[in-house]
């Protein structure tokens, strides 16, 4: 057993985008699902995500299935260039667990350009939020453009930050073509289901 | 006089993308390959970059790589505008011109300016900061090359192998290709750097051209794209 004997869903996306809030809310969708799920993230500095993650999955996942990735202050790197610490975290999951279905593995914050490298992510979401300006899916990041799923988060908050969401419609449905992308209010859960579907699709299910 | 390990440890500095003088920035219009979709998976990239090597990297940079490390160990500092200049009327895109010179400057001052300081490359290095020559990469690297002990087989190979680091990490970043598969890209053309490098190693300057019209078309488009994450 190894990373290539599971599945890897990657979540990237800008800082305060909403990434950590997203895995929160999939993690017990998936385990009520009957799934046996790991989550790994990737920190610009500390393990304070991964902690976060261990206390909100207390009591869903083993402590050995969520695991924080130091990343030398080069989160990108971490997912794209050289993702070999993050596939050693995989492969020690496989041997704890090797009935483990899927890893989530959460990028640290990053810009529009944070791709996943292929080999470390069978699906890829980008996560933005509304409150980053209007205008982000026009700017056609490769993690806008690249991701096998485009969130866009926060959608209760644009009212309040001048942001459009049929201009951002318009746009990330101009820039992707034919791929996806979904609404999410993580906060109240709004359009989780519709990622999840497409995850269970795209990756459980393929 | 260098030892050997001196000259190795330069060639490792040299070639390896921790020396800061700004080379992450180019793409030599593989950016643009990728916009328009021409490249679908890693035998595309190492058929391309094997195609930059062949076409434009080997008859004309590494050319000029060659002839400026030989000018260098001559002292001659006409021969080593000549090449600068040559290199200048021969590389088409402005975005080429633009990345190479650029760097030129940065590792002109990183290692040519401050602490290589004989007389042709003191000189050299006034003439780049003034402006009266170009000061291309290949022309600078050969110099400093030479007076690190670099042989200028080794200089060629060393220039040769950090563009195609270069390109093979400009893909990675711009489009969904694995790790191992970039490794092993590299793996593969690094027959086509040893080759192209001894083909071109004792070309006369006269004879520094390049034929690679579809990478200098798509160099050209690339200075009006939508999407630029690449100076070139």
């Amino acid at each position: 057993m190894g990373y290539r004997d599971v599945a890897k869903v990657g979540l990237g996306g800008p800082v305060g985008s909403g990434k950590t809030a997203l895995v929160k809310r999939l993690v017990p969708e998936l385990v009520a699902e009957g799934y046996e799920v790991g989550v790994i993230a990737n920190d610009i500095m500390t393990q304070e995500d991964a902690d976060v993650f261990r206390e909100s999955f207390a009591d869903l996942l083993p402590a050995d299935l969520v695991e924080g990735v130091e990343t030398g202050a080069c989160p990108h790197t971490g997912i794209r260039e050289d993702p070999s610490m993050n596939l050693a975290a995989i492969d020690e999951f496989t041997e704890r667990h090797p009935e483990l279905d899927v890893v989530l593995v959460e990028s640290g914050g990053d810009n529009l350009a944070a791709t996943f490298n292929p080999e470390l992510a069978d699906y890829f979401l980008f996560i933005i939020s509304v409150a980053e300006g209007e205008d982000i899916p026009r700017k056609r990041g490769p993690g806008v453009t690249q991701a096998d799923l485009l969130v866009v988060n926060k959608t209760d908050l644009a009212p309040h930050v001048d942001a459009d969401l049929e201009v951002i419609e318009a746009d990330a449905g101009e820039v992707r073509g034919e791929d996806p992308f979904v609404f999410t209010n993580c906060k109240d859960g709004t359009g989780v289901d519709e990622v999840l579907a497409h995850v269970e699709r795209e990756v459980l299910f393929a | 006089m260098s030892t050997d390990a001196d000259a190795f440890l330069s060639a490792l500095r040299l070639s390896d993308s921790f020396l800061p003088v700004g080379s992450y920035t180019a793409s030599y219009g593989l950016e643009q390959y990728i916009n328009e979709d021409r490249i679908e998976d890693g035998e595309d990239l190492r058929a391309l970059i094997a195609a930059y090597l062949r076409r434009l990297v080997g008859p004309c940079e590494t050319v000029a790589v060659a002839n400026a490390h030989a000018a260098s160990a001559d002292g001659d500092l006409e021969g080593l505008l000549a090449v600068d200049e040559r290199l200048h009327a021969v590389t088409m895109p402005a975005e080429f011109r633009e990345s190479s010179t650029k760097a030129g400057a940065k590792l002109c001052e990183l290692l040519l300016a401050e602490t290589d300081g004989d007389e042709h490359s003191s000189t050299l290095a006034e003439a780049i900061e003034d402006g009266s020559t170009p000061g291309h990469y290949p022309v600078v690297f050969g110099v400093v090359a030479q007076h690190r002990g670099l042989s200028r087989l080794e200089a060629c190979l060393a220039h040769a192998y950090s563009f195609v680091t270069g390109l093979l990490g400009a893909a990675q970043r711009l489009g969904r290709f694995g790790h191992t598969e970039i490794q092993a890209a590299l793996e593969d053309l690094q027959s086509v750097i040893e080759s192209v490098c001894e083909r071109h190693l004792e070309d006369d300057i006269a004879a520094m051209t390049s034929f690679a019209p579809l990478a200098e078309i798509m160099g050209m488009r690339h200075e009006r794209a939508g999407r630029r994450l690449f100076m070139s």
